[in-house]
């Protein structure tokens, strides 16, 4: 019981407290203004949650994520407000959680190119191949979806493919832009851990947005989602499939921003986080004189 | 009964080169010492280290000891540390909690962190307020205030905790004349009400001239020069080290240099 | 010293002490949390189509007698894309109805769904106008101190605060690195591959500046005993009347009947 409690206590430090309502603010600031600005298919609400995850641990991440959601939904008003984003304040929770143990596996490392790091990093890449062509694999061949459809059997194997060869093709195409910018084999870990974390959100928010909204939330996808109940499915499978569409890019994105930030934040900075140690390569120190303004 | 520091080194994690080599210094209570020196000198670090904030709340290694009124910084909890040396920085801003309505309950925070009665707390606020000089801004908006204006409310929520000791990283830095005047007012009026000890780091030794007892200069993370202010202001050695000495010893330079007769009504009158 | 004194003799002043007036407006904030949840819960536990009505009725009948009815006005248009959204796609869309209302070519809008369709809006309604009455006739800072006498503690009373004042701010320097990005070349308006460029260049100084602060935050909150032990004095302790107290207690028990009842299937 002590140990837990200690585990608890180390992650919210005074100096997580104040980064607290940081990522809250940049959660809901980037998922209503920039959003707004550039009018993309993907959210950019959870790189404040994500940050914090991987820097102060899976439970100062996990209520980062649930505070920006319910804060953003239920206590700003209206025109920063939506009213639909409350519920899922519990995938928001998830990711935060899910960042946590990222962030404490080092998955958000710089590791510079060398055989081990790379030899590593295949084998995540096919880790985290192998786990979503699995899922797609499943969500789209669902047994619903047989009965409602006979003689499309072939299309629906064909359609689960094409969705996973488009992630997958993503995936790497952010792991190349990643690459060209940072020359930093972590990219690899990080973009993965986002595609996992993608995956579980669009799990754990099917369930809600059919639950809540009766599988719509108000933005474009919705469309997908009447073009998969054209095709029989339930309200919850169809949620579920556009999900898996749009979460994992979405996360992939996020991952690969909060990737970037962290490599261009000061070692210092860093350091003094709990998680912060995990965050930081091993490459030598390049600055000696250090000043408290720095 | 002062801040002492005994031989004290510090080195910043991770750092290879010293940030304060060996540097012994007191402040007294009631008594201003301002602290001038060239930038990455060690002046900031001299605070954190003085406030004991370093290493415990940054890191770094430290040698030496630095105790305030005989008990040691490092054994000590930092709210109690907070009520015994009260630390501002540069950027008013970022010095408020960012969580309340009116200056009133910013000043307030400090002391109901602290669990008093409600009693205790408004005495307190007002005292602090009324030491500061800002009563009037009670009823304000913290974040609507002027740059000098959050400065002293910064300085009445430090003051609330009653410390006897007081450090302040360059808190003019970002403020114009007016601020300048106004933080420079409370402070020598805090020292001479309250008894504090005043540890003051600033580049505008205009301030130093007005307000110090006593004046240091840093150099390479060591005390170069120590003695009382006047003296110190008008060594001849300070633009060595960096640091503009204040515009009345310029003017007397300038004045002598010129073969002109120098007089403290001329000093009187720039006063 | 006398200035101290007589000002303690004083109390607190009436800036600090803020009481809200007004209907609903005055009642304790946990109260209102309590009958939002309940209303909450209800509305999605409950179903069929009395509940739904009867909630959205009272909340509405409140927020008029509380003079907040514009913004539930206000917060229903927002959601106007949604509802278009959940009318539409159950109207045609709802698997297995079988009950047409109209045949227009391939299309087929049936009555199952629009039932389905207007009851998941009313239940939104619902759901939305009791959180969103709270919010109207709430102040975070009521809201926030008498979670705080309630035992909150004073780590995430200050995270919920420091978020809601930090959120504006934010939204304003954001708003400035959008218009200096602009200026600089980036394309908000081109093809999708041309604006998904300007993720980073966007998101990245928001970010940053997000962050300059903490190191100096969170020196200034040690500096000023935030880490102290023990309970921290709260000045501000909304009022919590025998009504209020009366109000929370039968809201609380409505809200687990409501779900015990569900959960063993009494509901239908």
């Amino acid at each position: 019981m002590g140990l837990l409690r200690r585990w608890v206590a180390r992650q919210f430090t005074t100096r997580v407290i104040v980064l607290m309502p940081v990522g809250i603010a940049i959660n809901i600031v980037l998922g209503s203004t920039v959003q707004q600005a550039l009018k993309l298919p993907i959210y950019l609400d959870s790189i404040g949650t994500i940050l914090v995850g991987v820097l102060a641990g899976p439970l100062a991440g996990a209520l980062t994520g649930i505070l920006a959601n319910l804060i953003w939904g239920y206590l700003l008003p209206a025109p920063i407000g939506t009213s639909t984003i409350g519920p899922f304040a519990i995938t928001a929770g998830v990711i935060g959680l899910l960042a946590g143990f990222w962030g404490q596996l080092g998955l958000f490392r710089p590791r510079r190119a060398g055989g081990a790091s790379i030899a590593a990093a295949a084998i995540a890449a096919i880790l985290v191949g192998a786990l979503a062509l699995y899922t797609y694999a499943r969500a789209y061949a669902s047994p619903e979806a047989f009965v409602n459809i006979t003689g499309f059997q072939a299309t629906d194997f064909d359609r689960s493919r094409i969705f996973f060869l488009a992630i997958m093709v993503l995936y790497v195409a952010l792991v190349g832009t990643a690459l060209y910018l940072r020359r930093d084999v972590g990219a690899v870990f990080a973009i993965g851990a986002g595609l996992v974390t993608g995956i579980v959100a669009a799990v754990v928010s099917a369930p809600i947005a059919s639950i809540v909204f009766g599988g719509v939330t108000g933005s474009g996808t919705d469309a997908l989602v009447a073009a998969f109940r054209s095709g029989g499915d339930s309200i919850y499978q169809a949620t579920l499939k556009q999900g898996l569409l749009s979460d994992p890019l979405d996360k992939m994105i996020t991952s690969f921003v909060v990737f970037f930030i962290l490599g261009s934040l000061s070692r210092r900075f860093v350091a003094r986080f709990p998680n912060g140690e995990k965050a930081l390569g091993h490459e030598a120190e390049t600055d000696t004189v250090q000043t408290a303004k720095g | 009964m002062a801040i002492e520091l005994s031989a004290v080194r510090y080195r910043y994690a991770g750092a290879s080169k010293t940030a304060l080599g060996s540097v012994d210094l007191s402040v007294e209570p009631g008594r201003v010492l301002g602290i001038v020196g060239a930038n990455e000198s060690g002046k900031s670090t001299l605070c954190l280290v003085a406030g004991g904030l370093a290493p415990r709340a940054i890191g770094g290694r430290l040698e030496g000891s630095v105790r305030i009124d005989g008990a040691d910084t490092a054994a000590m909890r930092s709210h109690e540390l907070a009520q015994r040396c009260g630390l501002l920085f540069q950027n008013a801003a970022a010095q408020l909690s960012g969580t309340t309505g009116t200056v009133y309950e910013e000043v307030a925070f400090g002391p109901c962190n602290l669990g008093l009665a409600v009693a205790d707390v408004i005495e307190r606020v007002w005292w602090a307020l009324g030491t500061v000089g800002v009563e009037d801004l009670a009823p304000r908006d913290p974040a609507r205030l002027s740059g000098g204006q959050a400065q002293l409310v910064a300085l009445a929520s430090v003051l609330a905790l009653r410390p006897r000791y007081l450090i302040l990283d360059e808190p003019t830095s970002e403020l114009d004349p007016a601020g300048t005047a106004l933080v420079a007012d409370a402070l020598a009026r805090v020292a001479r009400e309250t008894g504090a000890g005043i540890l003051l780091v600033e580049h505008k030794t205009d301030v130093l001239a007005r307000i110090a007892d006593d004046v240091a200069v840093l150099a390479d993370g060591s005390v170069a020069l120590a003695g009382p202010a006047a003296e110190v202001l008008a060594d001849p050695r300070l633009a060595g080290f960096g640091v503009e000495p204040p515009a009345r010893v310029r003017l007397e330079r300038e004045v002598r240099a010129s073969g002109l007769e120098w007089s403290a009504a001329l000093a009187e009158a720039i006063e | 010293m006398s200035q101290a004194s007589v000002a303690a003799g004083r109390g607190l002043p009436e800036y600090v002490t803020r009481r809200p007036g007004g209907f609903y407006r005055s009642v304790n904030p946990s109260t209102k949390l309590a009958i939002a949840a309940l209303e909450v819960v209800a509305a999605f536990a409950v179903p069929g189509w009395p509940v739904p009505i009867a909630i959205l009725a009272v909340v509405v009948a409140t927020a008029v007698a509380a003079r907040r009815l514009r913004g539930l006005v206000v917060v229903a248009l927002a959601a106007s894309p949604i509802i278009g959204s959940i009318l539409l796609v159950n109207l045609f869309l709802l698997p297995g109805a079988s009950d047409p209302i109209v045949r227009l070519g391939p299309l087929a809008p049936t009555w199952s769904g629009l039932w389905f369709g207007l009851q998941t809006v009313l239940r939104l309604f619902a759901f939305s106008a009791a959180i969103t009455l709270v919010y109207l006739t709430t102040a975070i800072d009521d809201l926030l101190a008498d979670l705080a006498r309630r035992g909150l503690g004073r780590r995430a009373v200050f995270v919920v605060g420091a978020a809601v004042q930090m959120v504006p701010r934010t939204v304003e320097r954001a708003a400035e690195i959008v218009d200096a990005q602009r200026a600089r070349g980036l394309d908000t308006e081109g093809r999708f591959w041309r604006r998904a460029r300007g993720v980073l260049p966007l998101a990245a100084p928001v970010v940053f500046g997000a962050l300059t602060e903490v190191e100096e935050r969170t020196m200034a909150l040690e500096a000023r005993a935030f880490s102290a032990p023990g309970r921290q004095t709260r000045l501000r302790v909304p009022v919590d009347g025998a009504m209020d107290r009366a109000l929370r207690w039968a809201a609380i028990v409505a809200l687990v009947a409501v779900v015990g009842l569900r959960i063993v299937g009494k509901l239908g």
